[in-house]
């Protein structure tokens, strides 16, 4: 059964629609910089939570910016799309922080009036999805997904599998997650935070730096073509989760749970390594992800890598959101037949000496484009965008 | 039969430590431990050694060590921020540390729908069998939550006990020889209008007649469910199962748990007649609905 | 000295959550990593937070962090030394 792609929107800290992150990837500018606030290098994206309540006139104001995100993101990938009974439609998102900005607020707060914060308000991830679902009249399955930073990638699996079972017609998929301090402190104790800019695939990485965004997709089966006469961007061919089981944070030195990812979803996509034309790596800039991923991309392409990016020089690192908002960008590849950047990059890794895209490429034929995304407790996904032939 | 719970109730732990190794013990909180002992002890029921796949529903995830995290962000004074209860704070911690106990390569979802957490892990596992995966665990774990203090408020519900638990499964493509109960279908529905409706449009696309049901496990927070369950099913046939497994967010699970002990029995848990097709209906929170049916074949 | 190895030893038993461990059953001079007490790199992390926010002492990099971060007896010096040095 084929897949098929016909709605995508994005925000992140390089634009807040698809057509401005794809100008920032072509002119290589990079959102992440220097917070005054923090003193980190982010990548925030540039709407306050006001800006976005006003653009979507809504008259609630007390959301999670995760809801509002994603409300945006999803707006822009479900278009012109109408409820129709004869379409079962879907709404499947990834969160890993939820609510926590909000209860991140309440916590300080109560921290500070020296209250009991044992019964402090929620930070569900299904609640910020539900504000999502209701926002664009989506009712029925409304799932969350949160395996970490591999969820975004996850959701559209998911909803690709819904759809093959005949269970939905089309589905909005996708993930979404706000810069919030618990993700900050939690990365810099582990030691992985960069102080300076992710140099990603550089023997000399220092670590990453977080981002916020959120991107959706809208995956239709061919009855739900036949109804809504959408135009196709491209093939959802493959995909697949896979785990690493070697640590709870730390990723084996063979990559092996990567290497399933990938090696079955191709098989599931019915091609071989030699078939990919660009691959957008997980590629995080820390020491252990980016050496464990290069294994696995040598296990997988050998010595005929494809070109390949880590555009998590332009974003950040956004968890959730990342394995979506880095599908949406394979799928910009596709369209434009484009490789991206990756930005920061000098010296190849000793050990696998991958050497990564380092500028904007146009008229590249770029038939199938493939994407990592791996999460903590070794979740390992990859999926694959494919030309309509 | 269950009986139901107390307030004085208390929650039984099992020893931990044949289950779990001690390095693996040290980094798991209650909830992660019932969960682990859960999924281990399904394995050893059918002798088996890996899964297919994984998929577990929790809507909170390790909200221990959120809240520990949390505490100690707030409270920060200089110095260092220890990493973990950072590190096991992400909602798959669960799953993430069942496929470390086991050594397990495959499939690994998480999924954390609130009240609908578990049936959205229930339907994945579903689905791997229509895939064709032969065994496949999943299950639904969450913690105490002082937090459900909120919502039994915002509810009115003051009758239910807050509690946790851990319910695992395997399900097989194939009927097990000693157990042979099948699950029919599960549906989660979220901001659902007309409950009654729901069901019925589930019966219907199973083949089965209100009739035909001799048990249903129901949960709610409100009036309105037993209301339009009684419009469809005789009031005798309606049992609120939270008064055995108390209230937490995938107490669905623990449902399925019972509905399967009772079909195994094939005896109703009140009244004195055979039980062959079960009904789930979770309606905790209103606009969600989580459905299942089972059968014994 | 013995003192401030069992106080140590205490900490890292209840930061690292060693449950089945006692004080006495950790030697002094006996490898903390690998086939000692079997901590991993995320303990090491912890280890830097013992050392930084009860005994007030820096380990300002990750190869001072592999001489220090040996056995009980090494991060006690390590803590002696550079608590006289402030």
């Amino acid at each position: 059964m084929e897949l098929f792609v016909t709605g995508i929107g994005v925000m992140t800290a390089i634009g807040n629609t698809v057509a401005e992150n794809f100008h920032s990837l072509k002119v290589a500018r990079t959102g992440i910089q220097r917070s005054a606030k923090l003193g980190l290098m982010l990548g925030e994206v540039s709407f306050s939570n006001e800006e976005i309540i006003e653009k979507l006139g809504l008259t609630k104001i007390d959301y999670s910016r995760t809801t509002l995100l994603g409300m945006l993101a999803a707006k822009e990938a479900w278009g012109k799309n109408e409820h129709k009974e004869e379409i079962a439609t879907g709404l499947i998102s990834a969160t890993s922080a939820g609510g926590m900005d909000r209860i991140e607020k309440y916590f300080a707060q109560a921290h500070h009036e020296g209250m009991d914060t044992s019964r402090r308000m929620t930070y569900e991830n299904g609640r910020t999805t539900e504000g999502i679902a209701k926002e664009l009249g989506i009712k029925g399955y409304i799932g969350t997904i949160s395996t970490a930073c591999s969820s975004g990638a996850n959701a559209i699996m998911h909803g690709a599998r819904l759809i093959q079972s005949g269970r939905l017609d089309r589905v909005l998929v996708g993930g979404v997650d706000p810069l919030v301090d618990y993700n900050i402190k939690g990365f810099s104790s582990l030691g992985i935070y960069a102080e300076g800019i992710c140099t990603p695939f550089d023997q000399n990485r220092k670590g990453l730096n977080l981002g916020e965004g959120a991107a959706f997709l809208v995956l239709e089966s061919a009855a739900s073509l036949s109804i809504t006469g959408n135009k196709p961007l491209c093939l959802l061919s493959g995909w697949d989760n896979s785990t690493d089981a070697f640590h709870q944070t730390a990723s084996s030195a063979d990559g092996k749970g990567a290497t399933l990812a990938m090696k079955h979803a191709l098989k599931k996509a019915k091609l071989l390594a030699k078939d990919i034309s660009y691959v957008n790596v997980h590629g995080t800039g820390t020491q252990n992800n980016d050496l464990s991923e290069s294994a696995a991309l040598r296990n997988v392409f050998g010595h005929k890598m494809p070109p390949f990016s880590s555009t998590k020089s332009f974003t950040g690192h956004t968890l959730a959101a990342a394995g979506a908002i880095e599908a949406v960008y394979c799928i910009l590849s596709l369209r434009s037949n484009a490789i991206f950047p990756s930005l920061n990059f000098s010296t190849p890794i000793k050990a696998t000496g991958l050497i990564p895209a380092t500028s904007f490429r146009e008229k590249v034929e770029v038939k199938h484009a493939l994407t990592n995304a791996f999460g903590f407790g070794g979740n390992c996904t990859c999926l694959i965008f494919s030309k309509k032939m | 039969m269950l009986s139901a719970l107390e307030p004085s109730s208390e929650i039984l732990h099992p020893d931990y430590t044949s289950f779990i190794p001690a390095r693996t013990r040290r980094r798991m909180t209650d909830g992660l431990k019932m969960a682990a002992v859960c999924a281990k002890d399904c394995l050893a029921q059918i002798g088996l050694e890996q899964p297919d796949a994984i998929a577990v529903g929790t809507s909170m995830g390790c909200s221990l060590f959120t809240k520990k995290f949390l505490k100690k962000i707030v409270s920060f004074e200089g110095g260092l921020l220890s990493p973990t209860s950072f590190m096991l704070s992400t909602h798959n911690t669960i799953a993430g540390q069942i496929s470390l106990l086991l050594g397990n390569h495959q499939y690994n979802m998480t999924h954390t729908q609130n009240t609908l957490s578990f049936e959205h892990a229930l339907l994945d596992g579903m689905m791997h069998i229509e895939e064709g995966q032969n065994n496949v665990l999943v299950g639904a774990a969450d913690e105490r939550e002082e937090e459900l203090y909120n919502i039994k408020e915002r509810l009115h519900n003051q009758d239910v006990i807050l509690t946790c638990g851990a319910s695992f499964f395997i399900l097989s493509s194939h009927a097990s020889k000693t157990n042979p109960i099948k699950l029919v279908d599960v549906k989660s529905l979220g901001l659902v209008e007309n409950v009654k409706l729901k069901v019925l449009q589930l019966l219907k696309a199973n083949d089965w007649l209100a009739k035909d049901i001799d048990l249903i496990l129901y949960a709610s927070s409100h009036q309105t469910t037993k209301k339009e369950l009684s419009e469809l099913f005789e009031v005798g046939q309606l049992f609120d199962y939270q008064r055995v497994s108390g209230l937490y967010f995938t107490n669905s699970a623990f449902a399925l748990n019972y509905a399967t002990d009772i079909l195994s029995r094939g005896k109703h848990p009140v009244e004195a007649k055979s039980v062959k097709k079960i009904l789930i209906c979770n309606n905790i929170i209103p606009e969600n609905l989580g459905l299942m049916l089972l059968e014994h074949c | 000295m013995e003192e401030l190895t069992n106080t140590l030893k205490n900490q890292i038993i209840e930061e690292l959550n060693l449950e089945d461990i006692r004080a006495e059953d950790i030697e002094n001079d006996a490898p903390l990593f690998g086939d000692g007490l079997g901590l991993d790199s995320i303990d090491a992390l912890e280890l830097v937070v013992i050392m930084e926010n009860y005994h007030g002492v820096k380990i300002p990099n990750s190869a001072i962090g592999k001489e220090v971060l040996v056995s009980i007896n090494s991060m006690a010096e390590y803590i002696m030394q550079h608590q006289s040095e402030s």
